[in-house]
């Protein structure tokens, strides 16, 4: 998510379209986590100025919705939430109780 | 002769994230107000620079100490702010996966799907990098609080890639 890296003031980003668990891709596919990683170290070589960003072309191979059907995780603050609802609007404004 | 011409991708940050926590993520950019960005050039070619990795998965050796997901279940509000050192010779079999909102099957099957152990050896292999760290790193990246990870943690790894050598930190968001 590199808007959120962004917000942030990181040095430098590669910014990258895979969904998160997959950084670098498929497991498997040891050619495309090559290619990502390599593509991130030139990107550290091109960016001169601080919080540049370099997008990097990847295309990820399946639609959201095909991702979506595998993280099928719900972490405790999601089943908190789902029984707290009111407590919602804290965690969207990062208000910690 | 017709050219083709595509633009340059721009990266969508919520492709692959919707509902509530695209809207939560967007906040918490709301939230941020400009400051000055940290800048270190870098000191000597990739060829000649020693490469190491930090994750936000929650990476642990098998054998070391787990990240406390208990703490977690317990108070879904915190997550453990502490940190790992994986070598660079771990594997899947060697590590697990703690981080409770990813789904940790894809880098149980291939670590390098978010943490390129080896893709960073093949890199060192081809002089592409001068050499992969001995050590890489991971942290816990579900804290909504990051005063301890920022207090305590953050020296302690700046501290120990100091003593590694490490010229370059990739950091593999997860």
């Amino acid at each position: 998510m590199p808007d959120l890296t962004a917000s942030v003031s990181i040095p430098r980003i590669a910014a990258i379209e895979y969904p998160l668990g997959r950084t670098l891709g498929q497991p498997g596919d040891a050619p495309g986590q090559k290619a990502v990683l390599e593509a991130t170290l030139q990107a550290l070589e091109e960016i001169i100025v601080p919080g540049g960003i370099v997008h990097l072309p990847f295309e990820w191979p399946e639609s959201p919705k095909e991702v979506n059907n595998h993280a099928a995780v719900n972490p405790p603050i999601g089943r908190y939430l789902s029984r707290n609802p009111w407590f919602l609007p804290r965690l969207l404004s990062r208000n910690v109780p | 002769m017709d050219q083709i011409t595509s633009a340059p991708k721009t990266v969508d940050s919520f492709r692959f994230i919707s509902g509530i926590t695209k809207r939560m993520i967007k906040n918490w950019i709301n939230m941020e107000k400009p400051r000055s960005i940290p800048w270190t050039p870098l000191r000597k070619p990739l060829s000649q620079s020693t490469v190491a990795l930090l994750s936000s998965a929650g990476i642990a050796m098998k054998s070391d100490i787990p990240f406390d997901q208990e703490g977690e279940r317990q108070n879904p509000w915190w997550g453990d702010p502490s940190y790992r050192i994986l070598p660079k010779t771990a594997s899947e079999k060697d590590i697990r996966v703690y981080h409770m909102h990813i789904d940790p099957s894809y880098p149980e099957q291939d670590i390098n799907c978010l943490f390129p152990l080896q893709r960073l050896q093949e890199l060192e292999d081809n002089g592409r990098i001068g050499r992969a760290s001995p050590r890489h790193y991971s942290i816990m990246g579900y804290i909504l609080n990051p005063d301890q990870l920022l207090s305590e943690t953050v020296p302690a790894l700046i501290r120990d890639l100091e003593k590694d050598l490490a010229d370059v930190v990739v950091l593999v968001p997860a």
